[in-house]
């Protein structure tokens, strides 16, 4: 198999490669990069990329793919399809599904599954405690020894100081990432972050505290334990520069963020009119907080953006805001969300690749032997957001009808398109 | 203030967040011509006649139900009142369903309380009847707003400069919220007293730019440049844990009793949007107080701005009504 990327903008942030080459792929990986190789090659498949940037494809670190058992919402078909067309070719799949991925059999099962239906490289992650409560240990030695790449709360603030400690010695030796929310539950009843938007359009809080909190308690463990811990969502300014202090002393952790994070603000659920497809969770934050996360992601306290990727259909998504269900797809939005908010097509590809990637101990490189999985994309074109056109089967997202930069051209895994723009 | 440049001809009245000053002006004259209609003998004009208004309560109310209820069929609309202990919604049907069902039967309007945020905003946005919100959660509650400012101006003639102060439970409270938007649109200044927990220091944000509210710390330092108090009522039913001490501490603290009336001025306005706590907020005496206790006129105002705004919702013209 082998296939010729034409006269693109070869892109890579982590080698600092940027130039207009062709790019030859053979067997999966990249076999030369320049101009003259390719020249004499008879016969091969050829993508005109003219135009296009060619860089690493997007690694993703917290998506729910909702298989086992809520596939009315999606699944690994639909998931990784979604995935695909948003430049995405690696996919942490969250434990929240139903049953909760707790135990080896359903970690095999899927591993299995994901090899047989996607044409991406779908990874497990298994529950760090059992249906996500926070109290018990799940059989995390087994999961990964079935194949689970990383270990998750899924999203659930494990609100007993003790039970994340006790995982994260328990886990320190068994060589995967802690996925861990910060938070602090009893201060989460709200419904948006605190702030005067809430209390302008009169909802039910969430103050910054109980991340920052969350953020203290987990980084705290993490230097006194030694787990691999890597944060999702540090979302508040307070949380950030917590982090910050915390990675300076040495603590090993890293941390992401959501893309809506990094370009929407709480401003975004009042000028929405309390549009329910803007309740996350945690919440979207103040401008300021969207300002400390950006300037995070720039100078690598924050390492990565992830898409959030949380389905919910009519079910959940048509009640009143304070009832309706948190999350918003984001596996087709992510890149061009990430992109419009951090304003840096480079630095978006860096959070979105090499650094996710590197969580997971992988590598997004391009580079003469490296595993050929690549995006390519338009940098110039700018589209709206066109819910019903999106490859999940669901459309709750609050960037609806929003003009967006950057416009996916064609995506590849493993040296085959998986994804082509039509 | 002119209306002359006309006052847009708006389907509901969700909140008055956003609603400028000429609108409120108009609403309140019409409201004013529309008082009258209570104080006669046979309180019914046609107005209304053959137009349909749905009252949807999901939670417990007296008054706005009541006063809904009296406004509609003293504009010989036909009404219909549903409650949260009648609804299907006991039966787990959704609110988005509730109202396809209740359009399936075309309503001309929808009043409607519940008790999340938001929840007359979906509605609004979803269906072609008119929608005004009776109070939804902590967010707004705009006709008692509106009949508080309806109130005052017949107290005092204008609402321009005068200094409302509002006591007590700021955060849970949509009467405050809705009166502190339209009061400070409307060119009075507003002052905030209470506990810390139910009246935080960034609440000074609710104002407009140009007419910042402030927060003060104790009611009597409020009461002294007050021309209106405006007590609000202990939600307890709203309470997070550790909000409060206890209600001897709340009312010896906040509650306004004769001492501090006396103290504030017999020219002093005092208003409650009720249930009122007698012996909490404010002690029997001050609530029944002849002269400074607007209480139950407000009450009777209720009724007259109801009446205005079925009016203007559904019949309204750009200029000026006349009932």
């Amino acid at each position: 198999m082998t296939l010729l990327l034409e006269g693109g903008r070869l892109l890579c942030p982590e080698t600092g490669l940027d130039r207009i080459a062709d790019l030859l792929i053979v067997e999966g990986r990249i076999d030369a990069i320049g101009p003259a190789e390719a020249a004499g090659l008879e016969g091969i498949e050829r993508v005109d990329c003219a135009g296009f940037v060619v860089t690493p494809s997007l690694v993703d670190l917290s998506a729910e793919l909702c298989d086992p058992g809520r596939t009315w919402l999606e699944d690994l078909e639909t998931g990784s399809a979604a995935a695909a067309a948003g430049g995405f070719t690696t996919v942490l799949m969250s434990p929240r599904t139903d049953p909760v991925v707790q135990d080896a059999a359903t970690v095999r099962d899927l591993v299995q599954r994901a090899r047989a239906t996607s044409a991406i490289d779908l990874r497990v992650a298994g529950a760090l405690t059992v249906d996500l409560a926070g109290e018990q240990l799940a059989e995390v030695g087994l999961m990964i020894e079935a194949g689970a790449a990383a270990l998750s709360d899924g999203g659930r603030v494990i609100s007993s100081s003790m039970v994340a400690r006790h995982a994260m010695l328990y886990a320190a030796r068994l060589g995967r990432p802690l996925l861990l929310r910060p938070g602090e539950p009893i201060l989460e009843g709200g419904v948006m972050h605190e702030g005067v938007v809430s209390t302008l359009i009169g909802m039910r809080g969430i103050p910054a505290s109980a991340e920052v909190i969350g953020v203290a308690r987990l980084t705290a463990l993490a230097l006194e334990t030694g787990a691999p811990v890597h944060l999702t969502d540090v979302t508040t300014a307070q949380g950030v520069a917590l982090l910050r202090h915390a990675r300076a002393q040495g603590a090993p952790v890293t941390a992401s963020v959501s893309a809506h994070h990094v370009l929407l603000t709480d401003e975004a659920v009042a000028d929405s009119g309390y549009d329910t497809n803007t309740r996350l969770s945690p919440p979207l934050r103040s401008q300021a907080d969207r300002q400390a996360v950006i300037e995070a992601l720039g100078d690598g306290t924050i390492d990565a953006v992830h898409s959030a990727h949380a389905p919910r259909n009519r079910v959940g998504k048509e009640r009143e805001f304070a009832l309706a269900s948190p999350g918003a797809v984001g596996l087709e939005t992510a890149l061009s969300a990430t992109v419009e908010g951090v304003g840096d097509l480079a630095l978006a590809l860096s959070v979105l690749s090499a650094r996710p990637a590197r969580v997971l101990g992988l590598e997004r490189r391009i580079a003469v032997g490296s595993p050929a999985e690549l995006v390519i994309l338009d940098p110039s074109a700018r589209s709206q957001t066109a819910p019903e056109r999106f490859f999940s089967k669901c459309r709750n997202t609050p960037l609806a009808g929003r003009e967006l930069p950057v416009v996916v051209q064609g995506t590849l895994s493993e040296g085959r398109l998986v994804y082509t723009r039509s | 203030m002119s209306t002359a440049r006309g006052i847009v001809k708006r389907k509901d009245l969700l909140g008055l967040r956003g609603v400028e000053a000429d609108e409120i002006t108009h609403i309140l004259n019409t409201a004013d011509k529309f008082r009258s209609i209570s104080e006669r003998r046979i309180k019914k004009v046609p107005t209304l006649r053959g137009r349909t208004v749905v009252n949807l309560f999901f939670e417990a109310s007296t008054r706005t139900k009541t006063s809904f209820d009296l406004a509609a069929k003293r504009l010989s609309a036909d009404g219909v009142s549903i409650s949260a202990s009648t609804s299907a919604a006991k039966k787990g049907e959704t609110l988005m369903d509730t109202a396809r069902n209740i359009n399936a039967m075309a309503p001309d309007m929808v009043v409607i309380r519940h008790s999340y945020a938001g929840a007359a905003h979906m509605l609004a946005r979803e269906f072609p009847f008119s929608v005004i919100n009776a109070g939804d959660g902590i967010n707004e509650h705009p006709t008692q707003a509106l009949l508080d400012m309806l109130t005052i101006r017949r107290r005092f003639g204008r609402l321009e400069g005068l200094t409302v102060a509002i006591v007590g439970d700021v955060y849970h409270s949509r009467v405050a919220r809705s009166n502190l938007h339209g009061l400070t649109t409307m060119g009075a200044r507003v002052l905030l007293a209470g506990p810390g927990t139910m009246c935080r220091d960034g609440m000074t944000g609710l104002g407009r730019p140009d007419a910042p509210v402030e927060v003060r710390h104790s009611i009597d330092e409020v009461l002294e440049e007050s021309d209106v108090v405006m007590m609000l009522r202990i939600q307890r039913e709203r309470l997070a844990p550790a909000m409060l001490a206890s209600s001897r501490e709340y009312s010896q603290l906040y509650g306004l009793d004769m001492k501090r009336l006396k103290r504030a001025g017999e020219d002093t306005l005092v208003m409650h949007p009720g249930p009122i706590n007698r012996g909490v907020e404010m002690s029997p005496d001050v609530a029944d107080h002849q002269g400074q206790s607007a209480i139950m006129e407000q009450v009777t105002n209720g009724v007259a701005v109801r009446m205005a705004l079925m009016y203007l919702l559904l019949e309204g013209e750009s200029d000026d009504a006349s009932a």
